[in-house]
Parts: C-alpha cells; sequence; structure tokens
C-alpha cells in the first residue's frame, strides 16, 4: 500500500519537473522577437491594400499587383532564392547568366505569390511561433481562409543587415524554393541549363 | 528486528524496481525519441514551434546546400504516364462532375458528406496512432469517434472538434511504417489514387484492412462507387487548388513527386 504510493508520488514530482522543463524550455522562443514582427509588418501592408474599397475595382488589379509586389520585394531576398534554387548549379552560372535567371525565378515566384494572395480570402491571420538561430528564422503562421480551411505557413528568413529576408516558404512540410530546386535540377541533369531558361521562358510569357 | 531489516531492503528493492519505468519513461516506447508532444500539448499556439524536433535550423540549412533529399524513382516513365492519366482524369471526370456537383449540392451538406466519411475511417487513425505509441491521438480519435457518431449524427457533424476544440489526427498504415524506420523505397503513381511511394502502397493495403467500409460493403462494384463519390465530394472543395500547382511548376510530374516526397516526411516527422 505505502510502497504504491512512494512511487505514485515519485512518479508524480517527476512528471512535475518535466512538465515544469517542458514550460520553460518553451516560453522563451514565445515571445515575438525580431524576424515575426519584420514580417508582420509587411503581411499587415499586404492585408492593408487587399482591403482597401478603392482598389477592388476591376480595372486596378494591375495597380493593385504592383503595390503588392512593391511591398513584398523589400521582405523578400529573390537573389538568395534564384541561388538556393540552383543550388550546385549556381557557382558554374556567369554573373549575366545568374542576373536573368534571378529575373526570371522573381517572375515565377511573384506569380506564385499573387496566385495565393488574390485567389484565396485571408480571413484571418494568426502567428504560431517563431524559432531564431543565428542568422537564420523560422516564423510559423496560420491562415484562416474558407469555412473550416487553414493553411500552416512557414517563412524562413536570414538576417542580412539589420533585415530579415525571407528566402523560402514551406506548407504542410513541402518548401517551395527545394520543390523547385528538384525540378530544376533533374531539368539541367537531363538536357540542359539552356533548356531550363527556355522552359521558364515559355512559363513566363504562358500566363 | 531482523526481519524488518529484511523488510525494508526487500522494500527499497522493489521501489527501485518499480521506480526504474518513471525514470527511463519514455524509453518503454522503445526506440522511439521522447517526444513532449506526445505527453503532453500545450494549448498555447506560440508554443508550437519549440517542440519540433528540429535539431537547429543551422544545420538543417546546411544539409540543404549540401545535398537534396528526393524520392527514388526507378519507375519514372510509367510513373510519368500514370501521371497524365490522372493528370486527365481530374480534367475530364472528376473537375466537370465536381463542380456540377458543387453548384447543386449546398456547402453545408457537402461538409457533412466529408465528416460522415472521415467518421467512418477513424478506426484506421485510431490504430495507427496506437501503432505509433500516441496515446494522446489514440484518445483523441476514440473520442472523436463515439461524439461524432452520437451527437454528430453518425459523423455528419464534428462536434468532438466545434465544441471541444479535438482535431484529427491523420494518421495512416503509411506513416506508422515510416515512424517504425522505412523509407518510402521509391516512388508510384498509381492510376486513379495518384501519389504513392512503395512503402505507403503497402500501407494503404494495410488501412483498407482496418476501414469498415471494407467489411459492410460486400458488393465491389458499390464499394468502387461509394469510394468515388467521397473522391467526388472531397474534390469539390479543392477545385483551383490542382490548376495553380500545375500553372506554377515547370515540370509538374516532379513537382507532384517531390511535394508528395516532403509532405510525407513532414506527416511522419510530425506525428
Amino acid at each position: 500500500m505505502s510502497l504504491s504510493v512512494i512511487t505514485m508520488n515519485r512518479i508524480v514530482i517527476i512528471q512535475a519537473f518535466l512538465f515544469l522543463s517542458f514550460t520553460f524550455g518553451m516560453v522563451s522562443p514565445a515571445f515575438a522577437g525580431e524576424p515575426q514582427d519584420q514580417l508582420r509588418q509587411t503581411t499587415d501592408k499586404v492585408l492593408a491594400i487587399l482591403s482597401d474599397p478603392v482598389l477592388k475595382s476591376q480595372n486596378k488589379v494591375k495597380e493593385r499587383r504592383e503595390l503588392i509586389l512593391k511591398v513584398v520585394d523589400e521582405r523578400f531576398d529573390w537573389e538568395e532564392m534564384a541561388r538556393r534554387s540552383l543550388a550546385r548549379h549556381w557557382v558554374q552560372r556567369t554573373p549575366e547568366e545568374k542576373q536573368e535567371f534571378t529575373h526570371l525565378f522573381k517572375e515565377l515566384l511573384e506569380r506564385v505569390y499573387m496566385d495565393k494572395v488574390e485567389g484565396y480570402s485571408w480571413n484571418k491571420i494568426s502567428y504560431e511561433g517563431e524559432l531564431i538561430d543565428g542568422d537564420y528564422a523560422a516564423v510559423k503562421v496560420k491562415v484562416f481562409t474558407a469555412k473550416d480551411q487553414t493553411i500552416q505557413l512557414e517563412y524562413r528568413a536570414r538576417k542580412k543587415g539589420n533585415h530579415w529576408l525571407v528566402y523560402d516558404f514551406i506548407v504542410e512540410g513541402v518548401g517551395l524554393v527545394n520543390n523547385y530546386r528538384t525540378q530544376f535540377n533533374e531539368i539541367i541533369l537531363k538536357s540542359s541549363y539552356q533548356e531550363l531558361i527556355k522552359r521558364l521562358k515559355t512559363k513566363s510569357t504562358q500566363n | 528486528m531482523r526481519r524488518s531489516i529484511v523488510e525494508c531492503l526487500l522494500c527499497s528493492l522493489l521501489i527501485l524496481i518499480l521506480s526504474g519505468p518513471a525514470f527511463g519513461g519514455p524509453a518503454v516506447f522503445g526506440g522511439f525519441p521522447p517526444d513532449p508532444a506526445v505527453c503532453y500539448q500545450p494549448p498555447d499556439p506560440p508554443l508550437i514551434l519549440a517542440q519540433s524536433s528540429r535539431s537547429s535550423l543551422k544545420e538543417e540549412e546546411r544539409e540543404f546546400e549540401e545535398q537534396a533529399d528526393t524520392m527514388p524513382d526507378p519507375l519514372e516513365p510509367i510513373n510519368r504516364f500514370f501521371f497524365n492519366f490522372n493528370d486527365k482524369l481530374y480534367f475530364w471526370a472528376y473537375k466537370p462532375v465536381a463542380s456540377g456537383y458543387k453548384i447543386v449540392v449546398p456547402e453545408d451538406v457537402r461538409l457533412g458528406v466529408k465528416n460522415f466519411f472521415s467518421n467512418l475511417t477513424a478506426p484506421v487513425r485510431l490504430v495507427n496512432c496506437l501503432l505509433q505509441a500516441n496515446f494522446k491521438g489514440a484518445g483523441n480519435e476514440t473520442i472523436r469517434l463515439l461524439l461524432n457518431s452520437t451527437l454528430g449524427m453518425a459523423g455528419f457533424l464534428d462536434p468532438a472538434k466545434k465544441e471541444l476544440g479535438i482535431e484529427k489526427r491523420e494518421e495512416d498504415f503509411g506513416q506508422t511504417l515510416g515512424v517504425w524506420g522505412m523509407g518510402p523505397i521509391f516512388y508510384v503513381e498509381w492510376p486513379f489514387l495518384g501519389a504513392s511511394s512503395l512503402r505507403d502502397a503497402v500501407g494503404f493495403t494495410g488501412d483498407i484492412l482496418l476501414d469498415p467500409k471494407t467489411y459492410l460493403i460486400k458488393s465491389l462494384p458499390v464499394g468502387i462507387a461509394i469510394r468515388t463519390y467521397d473522391q467526388v465530394n472531397d474534390t469539390s472543395f479543392r477545385i483551383g487548388e490542382y490548376e495553380d500547382f500545375k500553372r506554377n511548376a515547370i515540370d509538374p510530374y516532379l513537382a507532384k513527386r517531390e511535394a508528395y516526397h516532403q509532405y510525407r516526411k513532414h506527416k511522419i516527422k510530425k506525428r
């Protein structure tokens, strides 16, 4: 009888300790740090543009897009995304090629971004925490769209100067730049870099 | 006197033996790492990120720089053939049918149907939670099944989520095999069923054996019809997603394969 009580007590104490260590261990990253603050500023600006009634009319679509892309431009590191999408093929390119590729890839990503921003009604965005590891950070965001639907999104950012710049988006474990990287790598290996550029160019004229 | 000393010794020995599992707590689960998420999930959302099992962001990025982890694909020509088949199937069959269905049937009803089918497969999720030693998930699925089958009118409503905030745990046997340490082996694109891997195909067979529909519906055509209807109803919520995905990909087949790979890895890790 007393034996089981002792064991129980011990388990309870151990659990209490575990519990405490978990909570303390987890509290520190919960404070909104720099990366989350900066990202929130950008997102709030985009949402403000989206909800502006003046910009909602059909003939303002182009103007609204330009405004959004201008805001986003300051927060996204296009060159870093381009570099990561080409990975080991990046170093083999000349500066001119790098510039051309970055431009094409930026166009593609802007379109992906606009699809997501215009295509869904962003009812609410909640910030689900962030992780900072030196110059790298991950910010988790939950987007509430239509009825009963949420999208889990994770931004990856890197610090450059005073700014945290986004270099990848991860939706349900699937990284956007990472996904392009596999596509680009296999296209380059099976045909050539020139073929990839050709396909990127046709893609940008298609849309 | 001597007796009490012996008793005392025996007692402390017993305490030591009995308290063993308490100290080594998570070791009871075998080779699984002691994941705090299994035992305790904090209600406060900002804490979620901190408990992810990621060792270090920097480390992950370094791995990324070195080499990409892609899914082996020895069957690529066959897979690409069925990818095109499924693509046509979507645009020529599922999409038009689901679009018409969406116009005729109100959203609440479609959501009810979705919940109903999902509730039917609760045993699959429950068993897989148990197989992954995810007892919290198993408990959640049990509560969901009992509550939604009764108060939720045979599963059409989801009071477990609405009222109690208990979310569904999307677990399947493919993930269980992944948790047990099995890799995807290679990519398989099935006609009608879509993206899979050899591991997940084995898992799918296991899940069919756990699915009550398998035993309730004796006739094969009826079974196929019901599963197709489930698929159409599901598609009615997701029209436009595949189009977006395809539009943004340079090689949609590769994009799908890798997205599937990363998504499954994520789900297995999340547990």
